[in-house]
């Protein structure tokens, strides 16, 4: 077959391509699926279940059979339809779904087993026995019955999102939509037009008919030109509105550089989410089959894409056709085939009445009734008046009627009514608020039809926004309506395929009936009609329509599936947004990340932060030598650690006092100012939620600091309490958790490492500035800072704190300036050592079981005024509960304490019923010399000295325990007082 | 004066800067931030003869600039000032008010087109779900970026900044740097 005349194509620029292995060539403007059937190629792809040979059935997105696995390496794309892609110099693409060649696919041998392969046979077949599923069964269907397979490499390519608003959006660039944007855009309305199509026009580019005596393509050009020029308008070609979302809100996917063989330096493809005050749909419609016998032969396909490819693509499957028809859209096509020198052998028309609209033979009152070809059509059966003939012709085109392009109109729960005279379903207007349906979509399918509704549309949308629009003069156009005759399928033997895509045929959906699988959803899902990637879109509306045939309700009582986005398939990588790896979420950086990273520390992910965890030494072999050697360091001499990361919320006010001493359990408001005090907040349900310090820098001026995990939710809570629960107060709220890099500097030489970077006049010997002291004051000639005496590790300890882009330069001064001292950079590791070690209590303790009696804080909780959760918090229940935080020491010192293990009574059966606690935090330490943990035990205060046992049966591990004091460490106190 | 050597939030010795096409964006360590909140019953100050500005604004004065955060709150720029206590200079200047640091809380990117405002309104596009064009100059709004928190403020038609955490400075900075590579790449 060589190319017919005409066609939007630009032949000065040819293009090569392959398709499996095979080198052909094609024109600038053809899409691979006509590029294919230019050069003769109509078997495209095998079925899913079956394998049986298949070829092209629709031009567009809407096409089931054509998917092949496009470009090559890493680039490879499964389940692409040929019919969308469009052709480039260099193309690669190969048919998927085979063993051995397209040709003579190996597992065509299904086919001959189609009698076991009937719909719902899965369920019923490979039940038994159980074990053979996972390894046998499943792996074989996949290899057996599946689409395109994926390349196992990462997409090398870059994705985008974005954000767009306009005052209207639509969707379809064809008559409708065009004459919507015109309407719109001169009205001086913000518009976006979004097309799937890289080239404006929509069904106007596959028609004869003339606008105003003259080809559509010339009136496409110009409204093309002057939607160019208005700045308030914007063309979105190769963009597909997949999803109408809530307030409206769509989902759009723009192929960028889908059409260039790499993208250079754009993105593959953007996800933009389009905020629209109305919206006009004018996605046109998809014309249906007719399913008969064998009705999945290469060359069959549907006569709007037969004349698509002709008018369009200047190309035509077979030098001879014939049509079958139920309308008279199937005459068009012989008429537009004729008209390029196409043999038409003949128009089967369904309707007795029918009548040739040109010169070639028609068969009134004929159906098709089976076809042959195995590899491509040859010949059809048609049945007329009675009798039956074959007739030679390599290509059918098949107009069954159109189905209105409803589906986004549908996304919100809408529920298509039936049209009797359209024989069709048709928008009911109960889709997505401030969502019109114009031209085909809508059931106006003529062109004269469908450039006025979409103008109307527009004015319309435009009147709700109280913006006047002037109806734009409009071509002339044909107006011709055919109803088509009520045609489902061709009754007869051999199996007539409904879904071509999930080879789904007539007989599977009389299974469906026959076993109860009656309505449609639960039709959908048995048979799996209307799944993958088209969604049905040539099968759906038929298939109800047999149903309902065969449960003797009407074609509206049956009704459709749920409609839900995404309208076509949408790439994975395009719904993430092109972060990946480390990218993948925003990662939060210390002010001392950059210092650490030179030091060769070891990081750690701490919720979106990275912390330093530990800072290994040349000769150190293990972790733990590591960290051991930072614990000790820190005990002997002074440690040093970045503590930033803990929320920091600045509160002032002159009922900040007041404030707080509500929100923490413990009072607030009596802390003098100049001091910390150590605070813990409670959830309203009593439960210990978050711990840290409170310091009072003025009379009306606190910082309070949180856990690292809290921060945020802590921040949020309090703002929640100053906006909603007591709007009464004067409290000023903000966070400054990054505004301040915050250093610990913690050991017996804290002071003084410290007094060797404090500026002179400020005092910080211990009777100046005793434990639990803070003041604003100078370092390192004139810096301004804060400074904290307060203690996480148990020893004589700082935090110093310098606004943070000071925070690197500070913990180098530290480090150099402490050498003699045995100055220390510790990681969280060391941290996490020294607080067991010190019977701390962290996140592992406040883990939302906990309250403050079992963590040995239950006097904090103020009986002398109210704060949230205090009086939940005495509540019976919890009152009652025993369980006491304590320490845990092997009874043999080289046995391991895993945190984690449940404690038991020495000797006791191991049960649920028999618990006594568990283990919430263990390390190894270097203090003690052997491992220690921190649990909560029953009646805990009172066992002290009594072996119990930690175990974990779910791994049969036990070690014999002894309840010691949580305080491994200095348990009077006195090191912090120094 | 201090003998201690700052780094930007990027961690470098100098800010960064980059161009894209018209886009150059570039880190701004100059400027100091001070966040003002009205105590109960206190007037609206003027600070430094800044009128400060309703929801969704921004305004310049002399040498300094505010914008809305919250009811009753406001962020104070200073360019040129984020090494000093310009928190103690507001103070003194806004009586009845609540004043706290901010400067080293975030970090500035400023972000200057050379043709216009086409190239901003492109990139917002791709960074925040904002109305880049109803988003002219002197608008200002906190918003999502990137999966984090950003106030994005329009100083000019052809100028927009974007203040992020600073502890997500790298981040922030990577999401700016690889959306306008690609932007460069699709208005070529």
């Amino acid at each position: 077959m060589t190319r017919l005349s005409g066609g939007l194509i630009d032949r000065s620029r040819s293009l090569s391509f392959t398709f499996d292995g095979r080198r052909f060539t094609g024109y600038s403007g053809d899409t691979l699926a006509s590029a294919l059937l230019a050069n003769d190629v109509r078997l495209m792809g095998r079925s899913f279940k079956y394998h049986r040979p298949r070829g092209l059935i629709a031009a567009g997105s809407e096409e089931p059979n054509a998917l092949v696995e496009l470009r090559s390496g890493a680039r490879q794309e499964p389940n692409t339809r040929a019919t969308v892609a469009e052709l480039y110099d260099g193309l690669t693409a190969r048919s998927q779904n085979r063993i051995g060649s397209l040709n003579f696919d190996l597992l065509a041998m299904n086919d001959l087993l189609s009698p076991f392969f009937a719909a719902g046979f899965y369920y019923k077949t490979f039940m038994w026995p159980r074990a053979f599923w996972e390894k046998l069964y499943e792996p074989a269907i996949r290899r057996a019955a599946g689409l395109g397979s994926l390349s196992m490499q990462a997409d090398p390519d870059a994705y985008d999102k974005g954000f767009l608003h306009c005052d209207l959006l639509v969707i379809g660039g064809g008559a409708a939509g065009l004459t919507a944007a015109l309407t719109a855009a001169r009205s001086g309305a913000r518009v976006i037009l979004a097309d799937e199509d890289f080239r404006l026009g929509g069904r106007l580019l596959a028609e004869t008919h003339l606008l105003d005596d003259a080809p559509a393509t010339e009136w496409v050009a110009g409204v093309e030109e002057e939607l160019a020029s208005l700045p308030n308008l914007r063309i979105m070609r190769r963009t597909t509105v997949f999803g109408a979302f809530d307030h409206g809100i769509y989902g759009a996917v723009e192929r960028v550089a889908d059409h260039l063989p790499e993208p250079g330096g754009k993105p593959r493809q953007t996800l933009w989410r389009i905020t629209a005050k109305r919206a006009v749909l004018a996605a046109g419609a998809i014309e249906r089959h007719i399913p008969f016998a064998n009705n999945d032969r290469p060359g069959i396909m549907l006569a709007g894409a037969m004349r698509a490819f002709a008018n369009r693509w200047a190309v035509c499957p077979a030098d001879r056709v014939a049509i079958f028809t139920n309308n008279d859209d199937g005459h068009r096509t012989a008429l537009d085939l004729a008209a390029k020198g196409v043999e038409v052998t003949g128009v089967i028309d369904s309707r007795v009445d029918a009548t040739a609209m040109g010169d070639y033979p028609i068969f009134a009152g004929g159906l098709v009734s089976n076809a042959k070809g195995r590899l491509g059509l040859t010949r059809i059966e048609v049945r007329q008046n009675g009798r039956s003939r074959w007739i030679e012709c390599s290509a059918l085109g098949i107009s069954g009627g159109w189905n209105p392009n409803l589906h986004l109109a549908s996304h919100h729960r809408g529920r298509p009514v039936w049209d009797e005279a359209l024989q069709s379903f048709v928008p009911a207007g109960d889709g997505p608020p401030g969502l019109i349906v114009a031209g085909a979509a809508d059931g106006q399918g003529s062109t004269a039809a469908a450039l006025r509704s979409g103008a109307e549309a527009a004015g319309r949308a435009l009147a709700e926004l109280d913006l006047k629009a002037a109806m734009p003069e409009l071509p002339q156009a044909e107006d011709a309506v055919s109803k088509p005759q009520a045609l489902w399928h061709v009754p007869g033997k051999g199996r007539a395929w409904v879904d071509f895509q999930n080879d789904v045929t007539v007989k599977d959906i009389k299974l469906a009936h026959q076993e109860n699988m009656r309505p449609v959803e639960h039709l959908k899902r048995w048979t799996t009609l209307g799944m993958a990637t088209d969604q049905g879109k040539t099968a759906n509306v038929t298939a109800l329509a047999i149903m309902s045939e065969l449960t003797g309700k009407s074609i509206p009582e049956t009704g459709t599936t749920i409609f839900r986005p995404p309208y076509t398939g949408v790439s994975l990588s395009v719904l993430g947004g092109g972060n990946t790896a480390e990218h993948f979420r925003p990662r939060r950086l210390t002010p001392t990340h950059h210092w650490a990273e030179a030091q060769g520390a070891v990081f750690v992910e701490v919720g979106p932060w990275m912390r330093a965890q530990y800072f290994p030494r040349p000769g150190e072999a293990h972790w733990r030598e590591t960290v051991d050697r930072e614990v000790l360091a820190t005990r002997k001499g002074v440690g040093i650690c970045d503590v930033t990361t803990l929320g920091k919320v600045d509160v002032q006010g002159a009922d900040a006092g007041e404030f707080l001493n509500r929100l923490y359990c413990n009072g607030m408001k009596t802390l003098k100012v100049g001091m910390v005090r150590y605070g813990l907040m409670l959830r309203e349900d009593g439960i210990a939620w978050d711990d840290g310090t409170c310091a009072r820098l003025a009379e009306d001026h606190y910082v309070v600091t949180t856990t690292t995990a809290q921060a945020g939710p802590v921040y949020r809570q309090m703002e929640f309490a100053r906006q909603c629960l007591w709007p009464e107060m004067d409290v000023q709220l903000i966070s400054t958790t990054d505004a301040w890099a915050q250093i610990a500097v913690a050991g017996p030489n804290a002071r003084r490492l410290l007094e060797r970077i404090v500026d002179e006049g400020f005092d910080i010997s211990n009777e100046a500035f005793p434990f639990m002291a803070c003041t604003s004051l100078t370092i390192c000639g004139g810096l301004r800072a804060r400074l904290f005496r307060i203690s996480f590790s148990g020893e004589l300890a700082y935090e110093v704190a310098v606004p943070a882009r000071f925070g690197h330069a500070l913990m180098q001064r530290l480090v150099e300036t402490g050498e003699d001292l045995g100055a220390t950079p510790y990681g969280t590791e060391a941290l996490g050592v020294m607080r067991i070690e010190k019977g701390h209590a962290a996140g592992n303790e406040l883990n939302g079981q906990t309250s403050p009696q079992m963590l040995g804080m239950g006097r904090m909780v103020s009986t002398k005024k109210d704060s949230i959760g205090a009086v939940m918090s005495r509540r019976e229940g919890l009152a009652a509960d025993t369980r006491r935080l304590v320490g845990l020491q092997p009874v043999d010192a080289a046995r391991p304490v895993l945190a984690g293990m449940h404690l038991f009574t020495d000797g006791a059966a191991q049960s649920t019923a028999t618990d006594q606690g568990w283990i919430s935090s263990a390390c190894y330490s270097p203090h003690v010399g052997c491992h220690i943990g921190l649990g909560f035990l029953a009646n805990g205060s009172e066992r002290m000295g009594e072996v119990i046992t930690g175990a974990n049966p779910l791994d049969g591990q036990q070690v014999a325990l002894r309840v010691v004091s949580a305080h491994f460490v200095d348990p009077d106190g006195g090191r912090l007082r120094d | 004066m201090t003998d201690l050597t700052p780094i930007t939030a990027l961690g470098g010795s100098a800010p960064a800067a980059h161009q894209f096409g018209p886009l150059r964006i570039s880190e701004n360590p100059d400027v100091a931030l001070v966040s003002l909140a009205l105590r109960r019953g206190a007037t609206q100050p003027a600070p430094m003869g800044l009128e400060l500005p309703g929801p969704g604004q921004w305004v310049a004065g002399n040498g300094v600039a505010a914008f809305w955060t919250g009811p009753g709150q406001w962020m104070i720029e200073a360019e040129g000032r984020a090494t000093e206590d310009f928190a103690a200079a507001l103070a003194v200047e806004a009586s009845g008010c609540s004043i706290t640091e901010q400067t080293d809380a975030w970090t500035v990117f400023e972000i200057v087109s050379g043709n216009g405002g086409a190239p901003i309104r492109a990139l917002m596009e791709k960074l925040v779900n904002l109305d880049a064009g109803a988003f002219g100059p002197g608008s200002a709004t906190r918003t999502g970026l990137h999966h984090m928190s950003a106030y994005v403020i329009r100083r000019a038609d052809d100028r927009l900044a974007i203040i992020g955490m600073r502890s997500m400075a790298v981040a922030l900075w990577h999401a700016l740097d690889e959306t306008a590579e690609r932007l460069k790449g699709e208005l070529q």
